[in-house]
């Protein structure tokens, strides 16, 4: 028995560790983010802990410096508030997918669980082979997702006078790069995924002329990806593509 | 403004939506196409988030960070670069960039 609870203690480390491993780009990814939200934070007046404060209980790069914006900008909390709600309501979405492919009985890990939903996490989980997707890898994920953010914002709050301009400026392409990096792989080997991809890319842009990007956003992904039912077929891939389960 | 209450009611609406579905989700019953529906929602919400915001990396210059994407995607078509590299590259491309043009 006692050997068995080694063994399960030792694949559930492992499975930890990738989830760790598989989120490195992230903590590229986050760095300069965090940073541009600490520069622009302390610029509009917040002190370095309210800074700090509000990375680590709201932990939404986009709804952070959205939201220092608006203070920048005088406007009310109220309004704040409720661009940050429409911000996250992708997530409703990303949340669903992620605890579809990661089933968790337990309550409290629900809620911690619920924290691996940001672009980066969600965007690491569901490119992830199914099999691999469980509890500690989603842990995992979090950790060095949720670090990287606050760590980036403690450094952004201490070093934004010290860094050279063009070198945080270039890492403003690195969330981008990383998406691309997670989908192009995907797309390369399956045509209908491209075209699929390409016309979600392209409702997106038109929409962003006419409304406000969140909202944008939102509606692009949806209409994409309903488009998409009637492009990609069923055939099986080794990942979230294709695999159409029912439960 | 008081900085703390914003804090408090941006966490809520933050993490409201996050944690929702962990408690709808084994509830909900999937079909064929709306299971498909789920599983491309990956692809496009990353294709929405990139498009068209890659090219106001720079808010000016819309080739600045055309420069990173082509990079990013023509690397990323190798799969044996892991894509911690292919950010990197990217991010260095991107300084080049600034630096020259």
């Amino acid at each position: 028995m006692k050997e068995k609870g080694m063994i399960q203690q030792k694949s559930w480390l492992k499975s930890y560790a990738y989830g760790i491993k598989k989120s490195v780009p992230v903590f590229f990814g986050f760095l300069p983010v965090a940073i541009t939200f600490a520069i622009m934070a302390r610029g509009v007046g917040m002190s370095s802990m309210e800074t700090i404060a509000m990375s680590v209980f709201v932990f939404a790069g986009a709804s952070q410096i959205m939201a220092v914006g608006m203070i920048g900008s005088g406007a009310g909390m109220i309004s704040i508030v409720l661009a940050t709600f429409v911000l996250n309501l992708r997530h409703v979405i990303m949340s669903t997918c992620i605890f579809k492919r990661v089933r968790i009985k337990n309550f409290f890990l629900k809620l911690i669980s619920a924290l691996s939903v940001t672009d980066e996490g969600f965007a690491i989980i569901t490119t992830e082979d199914e099999k691999n997707c469980n509890i500690p890898f989603a842990l995992g994920v979090i950790t060095l997702t949720y670090l990287s953010w606050v760590f980036g914002t403690v450094i952004g709050v201490i070093a934004s006078n010290i860094l050279p301009k063009i070198v945080a400026d270039s890492f403003g392409i690195a969330l981008y790069a990383l998406f691309l990096a997670l989908i192009v792989p995907n797309v390369k080997r399956n045509l209908r995924l491209f075209i699929t991809v390409i016309v979600t890319a392209v409702i997106n842009t038109v929409l962003c002329r006419f409304i406000d990007i969140s909202w944008a956003i939102i509606i692009s992904t949806l209409a994409g990806a309903a488009l998409g039912t009637f492009i990609v077929n069923d055939e099986p891939k080794d990942n979230a593509i294709g695999e159409v389960t029912s439960v | 403004m008081n900085i703390a209450v914003l804090i408090l009611c941006m966490m809520l609406v933050t993490y409201i939506p996050r944690v929702l579905p962990a408690f709808v989700v084994e509830k909900m019953r999937f079909g064929k196409r709306f299971g498909k529906f789920i599983n491309l929602i990956p692809y496009t919400a990353m294709t929405a988030l990139i498009f068209p915001g890659i090219l106001g990396v720079d808010a000016e210059r819309w080739y600045i960070g055309a420069i990173g994407g082509v990079i990013a995607i023509a690397l990323a078509c190798f799969k044996k670069i892991p894509s911690s590299l292919v950010v990197l590259a990217s991010v260095l491309a991107v300084m080049v960039a600034y630096w020259i043009i």
